[in-house]
């Protein structure tokens, strides 16, 4: 019944987002966006990172690429992630917010406004408040907000921040997040 | 402030009534944040907003300006630079003349990266370097040739993989001082374009809407990165077909890291990564 799941991280994320891709199945049925910080000037090689031990495939998108079911699209470096409302990817190099580009509350908010209420949306371990308010409007959408257990993340500023500016649905540690997704149908 | 789709169609709708400028066929998203953005900036609401561009042209201008998007930087994703160095420019090496047009140079970095990369290759003299954007403020930025030094110390990375390394042979390196094409001023935060640069590319406002090829030529290189981003799908084709119909055959269309082209058109191109060779 969900259509999409949305992913946020900065430090410390890493090692996370590695173990859920690494345990989802093949044939999970929800596109998975990822807007993830990165070192400045580590531009390339982390998608290749990432997919090593990915279940799904995972692809730096081109702007105005369908999102389809089963693969995972990662902000490319230096760009901001948009959905559009006819579930395309759109790319923007507008100007950093919260000095962040991509920035997660981007595509988080416009994520929301396409899938709304068939939207799950999960906030990582993160050393700044990116996020917290595209968290919020998910919710406010109807989607289902998650959030890691801050007691669990390298660094707890990003769950926090979405913690105190929401109220989740859940706060799950990483393999409740794993059981979770892999009981999606 | 959340704009409804009504909203921002009313907002196009006026600068078209109230001028050249035609953004219908602009992606949604970027277009509704820009516009949000400048209500923002300007402390305004939307009427207050609209009452103003329809009477005040400089305003107008302004906002024009100001829903543009402007992110450049010198050798900006260097392996497109690495294809155009050794993939692409050295065919052109035959040439009488090779014309260049950088459609959508914003503050001109990608057009000094171009002419030092030329300069390398003993490929300046015979090239005639072309640039245009529709904000008149990025064009004037681009003629003076100066730009922030401290934000921008990735540029001199850039230059180091593209100029002075070599990707196929790590043994060789070509050690080319960066005062032979710009200096750095720490003392004002600078980095400025050598003058011989400066004197060489004619820069135009052009507006990539309306589908003219300004400069009255055909060209053996276009470049236009992170520009069709902000184009609907329809408008791209457009764009992509102006482009076509003003390159030679053989001639090569290089798109931003995550650009492609679609449809039809794409038909009439040979690709190769970000670099579209005209069958």
């Amino acid at each position: 019944m969900y259509k999409a799941l949305v992913i946020g991280g900065s430090a410390g994320s890493f090692q996370v987002i590695t173990r859920i891709l690494n345990s989802l199945p093949k044939n999970f049925p929800l596109p998975v966006l990822l807007s993830l910080h990165r070192l400045k000037h580590v531009r390339s090689g982390f998608v290749e990172a990432l997919s090593i031990k990915s279940g799904i495939e995972v692809i730096e998108p081109f702007d105005k690429d369908s999102i389809k079911p089963g693969k995972a699209y990662l902000a490319p470096s230096n760009y901001h992630m948009y959905v559009e409302l006819n579930k395309k990817i759109a790319l923007s190099t507008e100007e950093p917010v919260n000095h962040s580009r991509p920035s997660i509350d981007l595509t988080f908010e416009t994520a929301a406004q396409a899938y709304r209420d068939k939207l799950i949306g999960i906030i990582l371990s993160g050393a700044n408040r990116d996020g917290a308010y595209g968290l919020k409007k998910l919710k406010q959408l109807g989607g289902l907000a998650i959030v890691q257990d801050p007691n669990e993340c390298q660094v707890k500023t990003m769950t926090e921040a979405s913690l105190k500016l929401t109220t989740v649905d859940h706060i799950f540690t990483t393999q409740q997040i794993i059981n979770f997704l892999q009981g999606l149908k | 402030m959340v704009l409804t789709d009504q909203e921002v169609n009313f907002f196009v709708s006026t600068i078209r009534n109230a001028s050249s400028y035609d953004f219908s066929e602009y992606s949604e998203k970027s277009l509704k944040r820009r516009l949000q953005k400048i209500l923002l900036d300007n402390n305004m609401d939307l009427l207050g907003l609209i009452n103003k561009l329809k009477t005040n042209k400089d305003f107008l201008e302004q906002t024009v300006k100001d829903i543009t998007v402007n992110t450049t930087e010198l050798f900006r994703d260097p392996l497109i630079w690495q294809t155009l160095k050794y993939r692409i420019l050295p065919k052109f090496t035959e040439n009488k003349t090779i014309n260049i047009w950088h459609a959508g140079c914003s503050t001109g970095q990608e057009v000094y990266s171009m002419m030092i990369l030329l300069n390398e290759l003993n490929l300046l003299d015979k090239a005639k370097i072309f640039a245009s954007d529709i904000n008149t403020d990025a064009l004037d930025a681009a003629k003076k040739g100066v730009y922030k030094y401290r934000f921008n110390i990735g540029y001199l990375d850039n230059f180091d993989k593209v100029i002075k390394e070599n990707p196929f042979n790590y043994d060789e390196y070509n050690d080319v001082p960066y005062n032979k094409y710009f200096k750095i001023d720490k003392v004002s935060d600078s980095i400025m374009m050598n003058d011989f640069l400066k004197k060489i590319p004619i820069f135009r406002q052009h507006d990539l809407v309306k589908g003219e090829n300004l400069y009255f030529a055909k060209f053996d290189l276009i470049l236009c990165r992170n520009v069709i981003i902000y184009f609907k799908y329809s408008l791209q084709n457009k764009v992509f077909k102006l482009f076509h119909d003003h390159l030679y055959t053989n001639g090569y269309l290089v798109l931003g890291m995550h650009e492609t082209m679609l449809g039809e058109i794409a038909s009439r191109f040979d690709k190769k990564g970000q670099a579209y060779r005209k069958k």
